[in-house]
C-alpha cells in the first residue's frame, strides 16, 4: 500500500514533507479533498471533546489541567486494551471508557484539587500547575513504563462507503455521528438539566452561585470528572483512527488551549469552531507539509490569535 | 537572619571555590556544575516566574536558544567571546519578540502558551537539520573544560545570587512584586507594567541565554532534547518551585535538593525515576506550595500533623 492510499483508507496522515524537499502530490482529486475535509473536520470533533472538558474544568475550578491530554492517551489505551483483550469493538468501548474516567476524574478532584481549593490566588495557582503536571508526567512514565511497545494502534475496519467513485471510509462518518451526538448532548445538558445550568452559573460567578445555593464541591466533581470523562472518550476515537505513543498528552493539551483561546474561554460554540478549524488545518498541512508540522498549526493559530484578537474568534 | 544567611552563602562560596583542590575527584565536580546550571536556571526562571509571578514554563527557550546560537557560531569559526555574546542577544531578542502577544495572557494561560513555545522551538531544532543539525545534534570543537565551566559558572551562580539580592530591595524588583499581586493597582500607583514585565523577561532570557551557552561550551554536543526537551523545561521551575518561589535562597536549595534526589534515583532504580519525581511535585503542590524555604507553611504543615496525631 503506498502513502496515498494508505491515507485514503483512513490511515494516519502520512506527509510527503515539502520542506525537506519532496514533491507534495501532482493531482489534487475531488476525492482527495473529500478526505482531507472529512479527515479534519473528524479531528477537529475529537479535539472538540477534550476541548469542552478543559473548558469546563477551567470555568468552574480555574484549575488549568495540564493532564488532560494524558487522560485522552489513557482513554485510548484502555480502548486498546479492551480491544486486544476482549475483542470489544470500539463503540462498545465508549460505554465502559466514560464511566470509568468520570469517576476516575472524581477520584482526582476530591484527593488532589479539593485540598488545594482553598489558598490564595497565586498559591492556588502554582499548587494546581505543580500538581496537574505532576499528574500529567506520572501517567505518562507509567504508562510507557508499563508498555513494551509504546505505540499502540487498533486496526478496526468497516466496509468504507461509496458513492459513485469517491470512496469514503465509513467508520470516520459514524465517529462523525457519534461526535455530533455527544456534543449535542453536552449542549442539552448544560442548557437543559439543573446540574448543567448550575455548572454555567459558577462559571459565570462563583460567588452569586453560592449565594443562591449551589453546591460548589459538588459542581466542581461533575466538573472534573465530566472534562476527564469526555477526553478519555475523544481518545477512543483517537485510537482507531491514529495510532497513540505515552507521549502525546502535553502536546495535545498544548492544541486544546490553542482551541480554547481561540474560541474563547467557557465558550462552547466557540471551541467547536475552533477544534474544526485547528482539525482542518492540520489536516492540509499534515497532507501538503508532513505530519511533523502539525504542532506548529495550533502553536501559529494561537500566536495569530493572541496578535489578532485576543479575546478568542467567538468571544466576548 | 540576613547576616546569617548572608555569612552561609560566603562560606558556601568559599567551599564551592575551594572545592576543587580539596577533592581529586571529577565525579564530584561535574556533579556541582550541573547543579550550578541548574541553580542559575532557577534563579533566572525565578525574577519572572516568582517575582514577577508569570508562570514562564518557557524559559528553556531562551536556554536553547543561547546554546544553539552559541553552537552554531563557534562551529563556523566565530570566536568564543563574539558566541557567547550572540547567544545572549539573540535569546534576549526573543523574549522581547513573544513579550507583544505573550503578555496579553495572564496566569495559567500563559503558563501553557509558554510551554507551547519550547515544544515548538523543540521542533524547529529537530527539522531544520541544515542549521542546528536536526535530532542528530550539534557538536562544537572538543577541549578539556570541566575546572573552567565549573569556575565559570560558579561566579555566574554568584553574580546571579547579587544580583536577585540587590532585586529584592531595589525599585524594580517591588515593581515586580506589585505586579505579581495585582497589575491593575500597581499600575494605579504608576508602575508602568508593561515596561517592567518586557525588562524581567528580557533579564531573565538573557542569564538563560548566557548558561546555555556555557553548557554547550562545556558538554561540546547538544541535541533539541537536551536542551528544549521536558526535563530542560520543567527542572528549573520544578526547582524554584520547591526550594521556595520568590526568594532569594529558594531556587538554591531547590536545585541542590532536586539534583541530588534525581542522582539516588538514577543510581538506585533506572525505571520510574519520573514517576517519583512528579509524585514530588504532586506532594509539593499540596502541602508546601510556597516550598521548602517558606517557613510559615512548615510550622502550618507540623502545627496540622500535630493535632491530627493528638
Amino acid at each position: 500500500m503506498d502513502r496515498r492510499t494508505a491515507w485514503l483508507a483512513g490511515y494516519p496522515p502520512c506527509g510527503w514533507g515539502i520542506l525537506r524537499g519532496a514533491q507534495p502530490p501532482s493531482e489534487v482529486s475531488v476525492e482527495t479533498l473529500l478526505q482531507l475535509l472529512i479527515g479534519g473536520v473528524l479531528q477537529g470533533g475529537i479535539y472538540a471533546l477534550g476541548a469542552f472538558g478543559l473548558s469546563i474544568i477551567f470555568g468552574v475550578l480555574r484549575v488549568l489541567n495540564v493532564a488532560h491530554g494524558d487522560y485522552l492517551m489513557l482513554g485510548g489505551m484502555v480502548t486498546y486494551w479492551l480491544y486486544t483483550t476482549w475483542a470489544l469493538p470500539p463503540f462498545a468501548a465508549l460505554l465502559v471508557v466514560f464511566p470509568l474516567f468520570f469517576v476516575g476524574g472524581l477520584l482526582v478532584e476530591r484527593w488532589l484539587i479539593r485540598p488545594i481549593a482553598g489558598m490564595p490566588h497565586q498559591e492556588f495557582l502554582v499548587a494546581s500547575i505543580l500538581i496537574t503536571l505532576g499528574i500529567s508526567l506520572a501517567i505518562e512514565d507509567v504508562t510507557a513504563f508499563a508498555l513494551t511497545q509504546p505505540i499502540k494502534g487498533i486496526d478496526y475496519f468497516l466496509p468504507p462507503f461509496r458513492a459513485g467513485t469517491v470512496v469514503i471510509s465509513s467508520l470516520r462518518l459514524i465517529f462523525l455521528g457519534i461526535i455530533v451526538a455527544l456534543t449535542v448532548g453536552i449542549h442539552l445538558f448544560l442548557r437543559r438539566s439543573f446540574m448543567g445550568k448550575a455548572l454555567r452559573a459558577v462559571m459565570e460567578d462563583r460567588e452569586g452561585a453560592m449565594l443562591v445555593g449551589i453546591n460548589i464541591q459538588t459542581t466542581a466533581a461533575v466538573a472534573f470528572g465530566l472534562g476527564t470523562a469526555l477526553a478519555a472518550t475523544a481518545g477512543v476515537f483517537f485510537i482507531t483512527l491514529i495510532p497513540v505513543d505515552p507521549h502525546i498528552g502535553i502536546p495535545l493539551t498544548l492544541k486544546y488551549l490553542a482551541i480554547i483561546v481561540l474560541g474563547g474561554v467557557g465558550n462552547l460554540p466557540g471551541s467547536l469552531a475552533g477544534s474544526v478549524v485547528l482539525g482542518l488545518s492540520e489536516s492540509l498541512v499534515s497532507y501538503y507539509a508532513g505530519a511533523e508540522w502539525s504542532l506548529t498549526v495550533a502553536f501559529v493559530i494561537l500566536i495569530a490569535i493572541l496578535l489578532l484578537r485576543p479575546r478568542g474568534l467567538l468571544g466576548a | 537572619m540576613t547576616i546569617a544567611l548572608g555569612l552561609l552563602g560566603l562560606s558556601a562560596l568559599g567551599f564551592f571555590t575551594a572545592l576543587p583542590y580539596l577533592t581529586a575527584s571529577t565525579y564530584l565536580i561535574s556533579f556541582f556544575l550541573s547543579v550550578f546550571i541548574a541553580a542559575i536556571l532557577a534563579q533566572s526562571y525565578d525574577w519572572v516566574g516568582g517575582h514577577m509571578g508569570y508562570l514562564n514554563l518557557g524559559h528553556a527557550s531562551f536556554f536553547g536558544i543561547g546554546a544553539y546560537t552559541f553552537g552554531i557560531l563557534l562551529r563556523a569559526g566565530v570566536p568564543i567571546g563574539v558566541s557567547f555574546a550572540a547567544g545572549v542577544l539573540l535569546a534576549t531578542a526573543f523574549a522581547l519578540l513573544i513579550s507583544y502577544p505573550f503578555f496579553r495572557l495572564r496566569g495559567a494561560y500563559f503558563a501553557l502558551a509558554t510551554f507551547g513555545l519550547v515544544a515548538l522551538l523543540e521542533l524547529l531544532a529537530s527539522n531544520l537539520s541544515g542549521v542546528t543539525g536536526g535530532s542528530e545534534g550539534l557538536t562544537i570543537p572538543t577541549g578539556y573544560r570541566l575546572y573552567d565551566a565549573y569556575y565559570a559558572s560558579l561566579v555566574l551562580l554568584t553574580l546571579l545570587v547579587a544580583a536577585t539580592a540587590w532585586l529584592a530591595r531595589s525599585r524594580l524588583g517591588l515593581a515586580l512584586v506589585s505586579i505579581r499581586e495585582d497589575e491593575e493597582v500597581a499600575g494605579a500607583f504608576g508602575v508602568n507594567a508593561y515596561a517592567v514585565k518586557c525588562l524581567g523577561l528580557a533579564a531573565s532570557a538573557a542569564v538563560a541565554g548566557l548558561a546555555g551557552g556555557l553548557y554547550c561550551w562545556y558538554l561540546t554536543y547538544i541535541i533539541p532534547t537536551t536542551v528544549f526537551g521536558l526535563d530542560a523545561a520543567i527542572g528549573p521551575i520544578v526547582m524554584a518551585m520547591l526550594g521556595g518561589s520568590g526568594t532569594i535562597v529558594g531556587p538554591l536549595l531547590g536545585a541542590l535538593v532536586v539534583d541530588v534526589i534525581r542522582e539516588v534515583l538514577r543510581l538506585k532504580t533506572p525505571y520510574l525515576a519520573l514517576t517519583i519525581y512528579s509524585v514530588m511535585l504532586v506532594l509539593v503542590g499540596l502541602f508546601l506550595p510556597g516550598g521548602l524555604a517558606a517557613p510559615r507553611r512548615w510550622r502550618r504543615l507540623v502545627r496540622s500533623v500535630r493535632t491530627r496525631v493528638a
